[in-house]
């Protein structure tokens, strides 16, 4: 018997469908290292490109998981700001009732944390149990999580009272650097990456959770139980319930793993400026986390995607705003171009399954 | 790809006799006016005469079709048959123009036509009535006979929904069809769409019609009222091509039979006086077409009987029911028993054994082992041991972008699961699969490719092979060999009859009777959403059991007599 192999053979479709994502990535990254010669390639300057789409790239991750499923979370920049805001409101009410920095820093992150696993779980709650089409209850949480926040703070900035600890969450790291003790009183010196002044150049804990949440994400979809009853959910709901899967938890979890990981996103933006800004933080940022998922070769009919392929889309789009900004286009015309960018990936990758 | 130039049928390229002679009389079929078809259809209207002339067609790797010539007359039922993987898709692919052929071309009325979309096929007046239904499930159905030709009111932008509702009106009464206009598509059963797929394409006025595999979905009765409007089809001058794995029903209907073997013409036959013949004019029946299709000849497709035991019953359902579709329903099957379940469709059938599973709602009580049960849906089911294999292979039973991995483990991935479901044993995964895969001969080169690169006779082994690997005591079987040709028919039998031989209990659900009555130790009957007979082992060795099934299925009670 003969089955039919449309695999067989190379084409060009086919590749690019597959693997587009990695020659885009490969070829902007020639580009901008032919555009800014080696000033792109310095260490410091890559740090401040992951850096600066950590917390983008956190919730692109989750958002994989979400699209797989064939969902889709538009709730997730409201998220970040509800769970910023009401983290951040805790930090400072229990510095106020003259608790100890530390300890309300670190509930503050608990709560932070917590309130973006329920805001998930309530969106979780009503796609599964309350039969709402994803897209509808998620849009609802757009709109509802983000009013709770302007309204914690009368649409205001909430300014953080802690001095010190809570702004380390998205400012410090791990230096790359370690000291050498200098020989006898001269000043001792650092051996390792280095910035500009010299001094240790620090691995952000940001780019840290970034990675670490793409790895576990990365294998949980491709090497466990909850990766693979994701894919078949979102491949065919109705096989999947044939099969003994139980859909609703499936989903149910998905949404809830992706609020806890704005609540991660959120946590890293308000320990960044140390403050958050009820108006303006998180505002898009679905439309950047799916661009990058789409960017990425996920399919948007949901039961095939790779956390991978997102992280080079969150990088893709990061350097073409880096590009785009040191070429000195406007800032105005930069969301054309990355709206062609995502277009075209869609092209491209179209085919079979896209 | 640019069109090929005008091929000359090579006619030493074509095998058989048959095919040579309609060749030569395809050439001359606008002058051919005297009529010698063997179809007897109505000559008086324009004939037209669709033919592939020497198509090949390659595939990265694979030539789905070699030099295939055949041609399709009007007013006559052309048949193709050939098990799954001959090549009969690629054809009618080729047909109506979602393919080009890599050489050859097809011909209308004696001039090369080049396809480029399945549109250009349509202008030309070749539809295909698909496999799968293409109604659009909310509108209704005077909207769907409709689609895309809907008549304009004046000034040419309003739908003129009168017309619409009066032209589609005409189409189904033409088929004999009496159906609700303004019904939701949606809501339509699986033959009533059928019926209205068919009068969408006579509403593109289409000369050729081509029905792949129409009946699959249909039960008895509804499958022999579809052949009678084939026929009727053919008498109004329209070409027929008809694709089927229901060999009887092939031998019934068709004029001409071609048979495809990998990807080659090997043999037509046609009929003349009555019934179908060979090159050499000797009457051939069913047998033999399957014996050309698959190039020997068949013993019995059925298994011996095994002898179903004594044993404690251990499925029993007591007033049971789906909800809304079933109820009532008394019935208990032992261990090594295999229960046929038949009936029309709509009789109830599927939605009773969801229901046992929990899938749907019920009513009544499920006892397994003699513990009443009440499942909330497959998994909970499994646990207890009972495994349902849906008729729906595509939509339900598999997920066919999958690989036949992923496919074979899904309902018992617990099984590869480590700390705590964060890591699966991909190895074991493998192992597992290899092991089904030798044990029910299951032709799969690649097990993590998508299992729609399978053939739909290993798919369905798969299929089956992921509920048996969790150890069910009781099997729920849905139309087992639906879309699954006459080799890998014989061997799914013979692994039916082994697991009832290892004590299990299995019910089939099937509308072939000829496969319930020749598997199943007994058959119940369902009709209208109730259990309305039973016929033992004896009724079934006995002659007339296929006509009793029929009528107690279809209500016309046992004791009417077969005068009618």
């Amino acid at each position: 018997m003969k089955t039919r192999k449309s695999g067989d053979g190379f084409s060009v479709q086919r590749f690019l469908e597959r693997w587009g994502v990695v020659v885009a990535f490969a070829l902007l990254f020639a580009a901008s290292c032919w555009n800014q010669g080696f000033d792109f390639l310095n260490a410091e300057n890559i740090r401040a490109l992951l850096n600066s789409n950590a917390p983008v790239g956190i919730l692109a991750v989750g958002m994989t998981l979400v699209i797989i499923s064939a969902g889709i979370d538009l709730s997730v920049g409201s998220m970040v700001v509800l769970s910023a805001a009401v983290g951040l409101t805790a930090v400072n009410w229990l510095i106020g009732k003259e608790w100890s920095e530390a300890s309300a820093v670190w509930i503050g992150v608990g709560t932070t944390l917590l309130v973006g696993l329920a805001a998930g779980s309530l969106n979780g709650a009503l796609v599964v149990v309350g039969r709402i089409a994803p897209f509808i209850a998620t849009l609802g949480g757009l709109a509802a999580y983000r009013s709770m926040a302007l309204a914690i703070a009368e649409a205001g900035e909430i300014r953080s009272q802690s001095d010190a600890l809570f702004r380390k969450f998205g400012r410090e790291g791990i230096p790359l650097a370690w000291e050498v003790p200098g020989v006898e009183g001269a000043e001792s010196t650092f051996r390792g990456l280095l910035n500009s002044g010299g001094r240790p150049l620090t691995l952000p804990y940001s780019i840290i959770a970034f990675f670490v949440v793409a790895m576990i994400a990365q294998w949980f979809l491709s090497r466990s139980r909850f990766g693979r009853h994701l894919i078949a959910v979102g491949a065919n709901e109705t096989a999947a319930r044939y099969a003994g899967i139980s859909v609703e938890w499936v989903r149910f979890r998905v949404y809830a793993v992706m609020g806890l990981l704005a609540g991660v996103a959120g946590l890293l933006q308000a320990s960044r400026m140390n403050s958050v800004s009820t108006s303006g933080l998180g505002v898009a940022a679905e439309l950047d986390a799916i661009a990058a998922v789409v960017i990425g070769g996920t399919s948007l009919r949901g039961g095939f995607g790779r956390v991978w392929g997102t992280v080079l889309g969150v990088l893709i789009l990061g350097m073409i705003t880096n590009m785009l900004t040191i070429s000195g286009v406007s800032p105005y015309w930069q969301g054309a171009v990355k709206g062609a960018v995502i277009v075209l990936a869609v092209l491209v990758q179209r085919g079979s399954r896209a | 790809m640019p069109s090929p130039p005008e091929v000359a049928p090579k006619l030493g390229r074509t095998v058989g006799f048959r095919a040579v002679q309609t060749e030569s009389r395809a050439t001359s079929a606008d002058g051919d006016a005297g009529g010698a078809g063997s179809g007897g259809g109505d000559i008086s209207r324009p004939s037209v005469s669709l033919e592939a002339r020497a198509v090949t067609v390659e595939y990265p790797g694979v030539r789905a079709l070699d030099g295939v010539t055949m041609a399709f007359r009007a007013g006559e039922i052309h048949a193709v048959v050939g098990e799954n993987g001959a090549g009969k898709s690629t054809l009618m692919k080729v047909l109506s123009g979602s393919v080009r052929p890599t050489r050859g071309a097809v011909h209308l009325d004696g001039r090369p036509v080049d396809f480029g979309q399945p549109t250009d096929a349509l202008r030309a007046g070749i539809a295909m009535v698909h496999q799968e239904l293409n109604l659009v499930p909310t509108l209704d159905v005077a909207e769907n006979v409709m689609l895309g030709r809907e008549p304009l009111a004046r000034g040419g932008v309003a739908v003129d929904r009168a017309a619409q509702r009066r032209r589609a009106g005409e189409l189904l009464a033409s088929l004999g069809a009496a159906l609700d206009l303004s019904r939701e598509a949606g809501l339509l059963s699986v033959a009533e769409a059928q019926f209205v797929e068919i009068a969408k394409c006579l509403a593109s006025d289409a000369r050729v019609l081509i029905f792949d595999e129409p009946t699959a979905v249909l039960g008895e009765q509804e499958a022999s009222r579809l052949l009678a409007r084939m026929r009727a089809l053919r008498d109004e001058g329209r070409a027929v091509v008809f694709i089927s794995h229901h060999l009887e029903e092939v031998v019934a209907v068709a004029d001409r039979v071609s048979v495809l073997r990998d990807g080659a013409l090997v043999q037509e036959f046609v009929r003349g006086d009555g019934a179908l013949r060979d090159a050499s004019g000797a009457a051939v029946d069913e047998h033999a077409l399957a014996a050309a299709m698959v190039g020997r000849a068949l013993g019995s497709i059925y298994p011996e009987k095994g002898i179903a035991r004594d044993a404690q019953p251990i499925l029993e359902l007591v007033g049971f029911g789906a909800e809304g579709r079933s109820a009532g329903i008394d019935l208990s099957v032992r261990a090594g028993e295999i229960v046929g379940l038949a009936g029309l469709v709509g009789a109830g059938r599927t939605e009773t054994a969801e229901a046992i599973l929990g899938l749907r709602r019920s009513t009544g009580t499920v006892l397994v082992n003699g513990h009443a049960r009440a499942f909330r849906g497959a998994k909970d089911a499994m646990r207890a041991g009972v495994a349902y294999v849906s008729e729906d292979r595509k939509g339900r039973g598999l997920h066919v972008s999958l690989s036949s991995i992923a496919n074979m483990t899904l309902p018992s991935l617990d099984r590869h699961a480590r700390f705590g479901g964060a890591r699966i044993d991909k190895a074991g995964e493998r192992a597992v699969t290899r092991r089904w895969i030798d044990s029910l001969a299951i032709r799969c080169a690649r097990p993590a490719a998508p299992i729609s690169s399978l053939s739909g006779g290993n798919q369905q082994k798969f299929a089956l092979a992921r509920w048996l690997e969790t150890q069910p005591r009781v099997l729920v079987i849905d139309e087992p060999t639906r879309g699954v040709d006459v080799g890998a028919k014989a061997e799914i039998y013979r692994i039916i009859a082994d697991l009832a031989a290892k004590s299990l209990a299995c019910v089939v659900i099937s509308s072939e009777l000829p496969e319930l009555i020749g598997l199943a130790h007994r058959v119940v009957v369902m009709r209208e959403g109730r259990l309305v007979g039973e016929i033992d082992r004896e009724g079934l060795a006995a002659a007339d059991c296929e006509e009793r099934i029929v009528r107690m299925a279809s209500g016309l009670g046992d004791m009417k007599e077969r005068t009618a």
